[in-house]
């Protein structure tokens, strides 16, 4: 038996140990199967020969149903790998399941999956975020080294930092969106957990790189991994003020300060600096996004794709309605009738037109503070820790609200990391670090030092 | 902004979206709740003068104009509720009357 027979046998008694995160929407039985065919045929001289890798369930594999968390794509198994995936299966690394998420990633907790929220694997009363809480879930309890998620306003960072494990959001552009379900267009990448930096770089580095298949993804080589450097000389790391408001959780203030502190002693200069629309960006991302959602998901009406309702129709407008009113549910049917009226006749101006400018000026406050000489950007990942289940769901502007730290990224097309900074009562603190447009390598470096220096699991 | 009734269901047309009247209270008071939130967007002074912003490449990349072998393991009769002869099929609808052969997709 080869060692990646052995690893994948391994990792799926891991994952089936954990079936109680319900993290992973895969079938135990088809997943063992599955993960030991991929090692028999893997590549042994790839560079992730045998590292099982678990994949967010919006992102298509050959082997898996890319439900989407949705019961409308319940039974989508999709004809073609996504870009991303056939990229990790060509390096020797072993798909490992389809992983929970809010359905089509519209959500913060991936309470809105439509096979049960999963699990915080260190306090089950609490929720793991999302929208790509099975996979940070995977990553933290130990079950795989890294996983694929999403991102669209946050959806691997914010998860990332719920969970205490590295999420990354590449540049916009870095990564293929071919075969990512699309949400928002103009927002989608995807993005990696991983246990380390280390671990969550290398398996970028895989997915980088240019694709004939997506003409969003720029014409560029796959990432570059940095080494990990001795100190911080030389760089400016900018604290925008506006992400530290006076009702910032206390717990979350102190690890950011002590991971600031930490900063400065590995040689860099912390200095203040202002990003002013910041107070904008999660209305101005709940237009564009729901926008661009009521678009993409236009396309599951139970003809081309879904689950299709059943009953005497008068007609295809009614198949159409009653398949979508019935396949999708409560946060995807809110996002697509926002999206709409938006969109619609008399409120695009005042809503949508808006938005993209006020978009406009979110990205214009990044460029001027990188122009100025500011190498990256360090604040919370999060406003609080993971918060309990249930907590958020009636209000859902409360729910997009701890997006807030995060979505900006996505608005400007940005990477941006999160990295596990320290604890409180127990609960991991994410730190983000954001820096400009294709400078992921500088970014990384950062995160390797500070990732060596900060003492993630203990109390801030 | 608040939305009223048959604004939504107005809006649920468009979106050839089913809802119905038991959620249709809590559908308007939490699109009115998010409508009211996303309208502080009005603060924001005019802003025509910032340049557009587009995530992406500067420019398209074109392809080249030739027909490739079918890069899918299967059709779309795998993935589709119902179909037949190269086409989608939808179950048979009031609106087409008698015609056709009785309890086929049409």
């Amino acid at each position: 038996m080869s060692d990646a027979v052995a690893g994948a046998r391994s990792a799926a008694d891991r994952i089936s140990k954990l079936r109680r995160l319900n993290a992973v929407l895969t079938k135990q039985t088809e997943l063992r199967k599955a993960l030991v065919a991929q090692a028999d045929a893997a590549r042994p001289t790839g560079v992730l020969y045998g590292m099982p890798v678990a994949v967010k369930a919006n992102i298509c594999t050959l082997e898996f149903q890319t439900s989407c968390g949705s019961r409308i794509l319940e039974d989508y198994r999709s004809p073609y790998d996504a870009t991303a995936v056939a990229r990790l299966k060509e390096a020797g690394a072993l798909i490992a399941g389809a992983t929970n998420c809010d359905e089509f990633a519209m959500g913060s907790s991936t309470e809105h999956s439509a096979f049960g929220r999963t699990i915080h694997p260190i306090d089950k009363t609490r929720v793991p975020g999302g929208s790509s809480g099975g996979s940070a879930a995977l990553v933290a309890a130990g079950a795989v080294p890294a996983a694929l998620g999403s991102e669209t306003g946050g959806s691997v960072r914010q998860p990332a930092s719920f969970c205490g494990v590295v999420g990354i959001k590449p540049t916009y552009g870095r990564v293929s969106r071919y075969g990512l379900v699309a949400f928002g267009s103009s927002l989608d990448q995807i993005g990696v957990f991983g246990r380390s930096v280390h671990d969550a770089a290398r398996v970028l580095s895989v997915i980088s790189g240019r694709d004939p298949r997506d003409n969003t993804c720029e014409d560029r080589d796959p990432l570059r991994l940095p080494t990990v450097p001795e100190n911080l000389d030389g760089f400016v790391i900018g604290v925008p003020k506006e992400y530290f408001p006076p009702d910032l959780d206390p717990g979350v203030r102190r690890a950011c300060d002590r991971a600031i502190r930490i900063l400065r002693e590995l040689g860099a200069a912390v200095r203040e600096v202002s990003l002013p629309h910041t107070p904008y960006a999660v209305p101005t991302y709940y237009i564009i996004a729901p926008a661009e959602a009521s678009s993409n998901l236009a396309r599951f009406d139970g003809v081309r794709y879904g689950v299709r309702a059943e009953g005497p129709l008068p007609d295809v407008r009614a198949l159409y309605r009653e398949t979508r009113g019935a396949g999708f549910g409560a946060e995807v049917r809110r996002r697509i009738l926002i999206g709409t009226y938006v969109l619609s006749s008399g409120y695009y101006d005042a809503y949508y037109r808006k938005a993209q400018q006020v978009r406009a000026l979110i990205a214009q406050d990044f460029r001027n503070v990188f122009d100025r000489g500011v190498d990256l950007l360090f604040t919370p990942t999060t406003p609080t820790p993971a918060f309990k289940a249930g907590a958020k769901l009636a209000d859902p502007v409360q729910m997009y609200l701890s997006d807030i730290f995060v979505c900006t990224a996505n608005l400007a097309g940005l990477p941006a990391l999160s990295l596990p900074i320290g604890r409180v009562k127990g609960l991991p603190i994410g730190g983000q670090l954001m820096g400009p447009h294709f400078l992921e390598d500088e970014m990384l470096e950062a995160a390797y030092a500070l990732e060596r220096a900060v003492p993630a699991t203990e109390e801030a | 902004m608040s939305v009223s009734s048959e604004e939504v269901l107005r809006i649920a047309q468009l979106a050839e979206l089913h809802v119905d009247e038991e959620s249709l209270p809590e559908l308007v008071a939490q699109m009115s709740r998010i409508l009211d939130y996303v309208a502080q967007l009005r603060a924001v002074g005019p802003a025509e003068h910032v340049k557009p912003f587009i995530p992406g490449p500067d420019t398209i990349r074109f392809r080249p104009d030739e027909v490739n072998p079918w890069p899918l393991a299967f059709g779309p009769d795998k993935m589709a509720p119902a179909f037949k002869g190269g086409f989608f099929l939808v179950p048979r609808l009031g609106a087409f009357g008698d015609e056709g052969e009785a309890g086929e997709e049409a």
